[in-house]
């Protein structure tokens, strides 16, 4: 009700002319530049690079677009490239929950009680990461796991162990990848869970203690169930968006190397289509991930719908 | 079952004190009720008692047992809070039976548990329910059960009827009375209405800015408030208070010389400043030349339906007197008359209640 109202008000001077009859046009001035926006910058791109996917074509606009129909999918689904890139994204999604998701709930459980300074030092500390551009983030890890001068790997030799290739070494590239996205990432989920748990009524917590539950059970059986929306909403979006997080990394750090180790589908897409100007492989990879993530991210809302609770 | 003592407990909030040094002491099987203010401590108090405040200083012993440094789940407590505090995920049985569930008691005892205890407050048929699918007056019933189902040793309730209408107020009065005869716990029932106070306590404790002001049964505190305060605090409408000063013989002198209560002396050194008090219902209307008469100017009267409050003035004072409805409201200038056995009288220095001299040779 008090929507309808709240757009119709405007629309008295509009009403009175004679050229509109009963088009209510207040609404969509209102939604117009969202609108506009959302189908310029996405659904326009995505169509256009659904017609593309269907094409041959190297980007440059005196060159002919050549019609190969489902080649470009076919020939996607065979490449072994693209085999790993997916395996990767795999990889990538489920490297990171522990950073984004288990990690970022424990801090927020055990910190809460926490008063006076030793609270601010610790927001600080978990804070800092999420505040840092990402292209500075990923040039200071670079330094900081050189192979050669990397504080790390100095530490690592004064400990008597062997220097590690972070970056160089296809087994462990991915892994070193994940763990700076996922760096980036526990200051924001930390602070999400921070939120949610804070607001919740301390009077549960009474209840259960007065029930006489311990602090674990009160966590198991209070806070968990009642921190479940944050819970599905972070892990829904790392599964979402965890493989899109890396790019920055993986561009400026490995460029999806060493031996394509850390390639993942978005890192894929882009090196089609902006690397070796493949225009067609590159949508057709697009529409694969659009297509998985879609399934993913309705799957998502509807276990979303299910398992919250609502707190009155 | 369980008899608490309580013995100069205090409770300071950074530099705040909310409670100032309480002693009390409660026997098994009591119903008491603790009345005030808000802002006056009554639920820190219970919340000391309960265990999730600590004790600043003092002791809390429940069956003789010091239980300051117990947790809430082992001092056999079970309280009702204000809001009730439901598990917002769980099912009406899961939040009657939750304590069940966490001490380790086996599935079907449980259930056999839960059944019982929700028939007893017909909730039979809203076991499988969340609490925001409830009425106020169902969630304060689940909220009952869940300190039931346990068998605690005491009762504590935190204003738990505040949320509710008048009619269901009065109905869960009652049902929390009828209870506490078939259960027969140790209650300890905090409020800051009057009403309730008067007729679920055996016991009324009074509090004022963190410390105890009178104890007893609601009918001795109505009858001979220890305090002005007790005696502003309780009754509605509230109680009229005359400002005067013990002349030469002991008798109260108020302004223009009227003397409210001629007979009556007071071992009081004489120029002490005191307060008169008398309850609207104890006045009578009289003609204003009788002896002790008080002239009455009427400036509205309310109709409750069950009897007239009559508001005005006596000698510059406000003034309410109350009428049964049968009574007729004089039409021409009449005073009203305080009878001796209803006078009350408190020193203006300290509140502290002053008898008269021939009202203490009589008790
Ligand atoms: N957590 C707290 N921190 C600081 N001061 C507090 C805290 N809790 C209560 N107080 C103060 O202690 C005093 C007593 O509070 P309490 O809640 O016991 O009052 P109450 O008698 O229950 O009042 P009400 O009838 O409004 O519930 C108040 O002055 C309050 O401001
Ligand atoms: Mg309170």
């Amino acid at each position: 009700m008090s929507e309808t109202r709240a757009v119709k008000l405007p629309t008295g001077g509009i009403r009175a002319l004679p050229a509109l009859p009963r088009l209510n046009l207040a609404p969509w001035l209102y939604l117009a530049p969202a609108l506009i926006t959302i189908v310029v910058w996405t659904y326009l791109p995505l169509i256009e690079a659904f017609q593309l996917s269907f094409y041959q074509w190297n980007m440059l606009p005196t060159s002919p677009k050549r019609f190969v129909g489902l080649a470009n999918y076919a020939h996607l689904l065979t490449l072994p490239e693209m085999h790993a890139a997916l395996a990767n994204t795999a990889i990538y999604i489920l490297g990171l929950f522990p950073m984004s998701v288990i990690i970022p709930l424990a801090v927020a459980i055990f910190t809460q009680d926490l008063k006076g300074p030793m609270r601010n030092v610790y927001r600080t500390l978990i804070f800092v990461p999420m505040i840092i551009a990402p292209v500075v983030a990923a040039i200071v890890w670079r330094w900081l796991l050189n192979e050669d001068h990397g504080l790390v790997n100095v530490a690592l030799d004064t400990l008597g162990l062997h220097r590690i290739g972070f970056l160089q070494d296809p087994n462990f590239a991915l892994a070193t990848l994940i763990w700076i996205t996922g760096w980036k990432l526990i200051g924001f989920s930390t602070l999400l869970f921070s939120a949610a748990n804070a607001s919740i009524n301390p009077s549960y917590v009474e209840a259960a203690r007065m029930d006489g539950a311990s602090r674990c059970q009160i966590i198991r059986d209070i806070r968990l169930p009642l921190l479940s929306p944050t819970i599905l909403l972070l892990s829904m979006m790392t599964v979402l968006f965890g493989a899109q997080w890396s790019f920055t990394y993986i561009n400026v750090l490995t460029g999806g190397g060493p031996l394509k180790s850390t390639t993942n589908i978005f890192y894929l897409l882009w090196d089609y289509g902006f690397g070796s100007l493949s225009v067609g492989w590159s949508s057709a990879a697009g529409m694969i991930a659009f297509a998985g993530f879609t399934m993913i991210a309705f799957f998502c809302l509807r276990l979303m719908k299910r398992c919250s609770v609502y707190d009155n | 079952m369980a008899s608490i003592r309580i013995s100069s407990l205090h409770k300071v909030y950074g530099k705040t004190p909310a409670v100032r040094g309480v002693d009390l002491s409660i026997g098994t099987g009591e119903f008491v009720v603790i009345l005030g203010p808000s802002g006056c401590g009554k639920s820190t108090l219970l919340r000391m008692i309960a265990g999730l405040e600590d004790i600043t200083s003092g002791v809390v012993a429940i069956d003789d047992v010091i239980v300051n440094d117990l947790e809430p789940g082992d001092r056999g407590c079970a309280m009702v809070f204000q809001n009730y505090a439901l598990y917002p995920h769980m099912s009406v049985s899961e939040n009657i039976g939750y304590s069940l569930k966490v001490a380790g008691v086996a599935r079907a005892e449980r259930d056999e548990k839960i059944r019982r205890v929700a028939t007893l407050l017909g909730l039979d048929t809203f076991l499988d329910r969340r609490p925001a699918q409830l009425s106020g007056g169902q969630r304060q019933r689940v909220a009952m059960g869940r300190a039931m189902i346990r068998s605690p040793r005491v009762f504590l309730f935190d204003e738990p009827l505040s949320n509710l209408d008048a009619k269901l107020r009065l109905q869960m009065r009652l049902e929390i009375k009828r209870l506490h005869r078939e259960l027969g716990s140790t209650s300890i029932f905090v409020t800051h209405d009057q009403l309730e106070a008067m007729t679920l306590a055996d016991r009324l404790v009074v509090m004022n800015g963190g410390k105890i002001e009178q104890v007893g049964t609601p009918q001795e505190i109505y009858r001979r408030p220890a305090s002005l305060f007790v005696a502003d605090f309780l009754g509605s409408p509230p109680m009229n208070f005359i400002p005067a000063v013990i002349d030469d013989e002991g008798k109260a002198v108020c302004a223009d010389g009227l003397r409210p209560c001629p007979d009556l002396i007071w071992d009081l050194e004489p120029g002490a400043e005191v307060r008169i008090g008398v309850r609207p219902g104890d006045l009578q209307i009289v003609g204003r030349s009788a002896r002790g008469a008080l002239p009455f100017e009427v400036e509205m009267v309310e109709d409750l339906g069950t009897e007239n409050h009559l508001h005005g003035t006596t000698t510059g004072l406000r003034m309410t007197a109350v009428l049964a409805t049968g009574e007729a409201v004089p039409d021409h200038p009449f005073a009203v008359l305080i009878p001796e056995s209803a006078v009350h009288l408190f020193r203006e220095r300290d509140g502290a209640r002053i008898d008269p001299r021939s009202v203490s040779r009589i008790h």
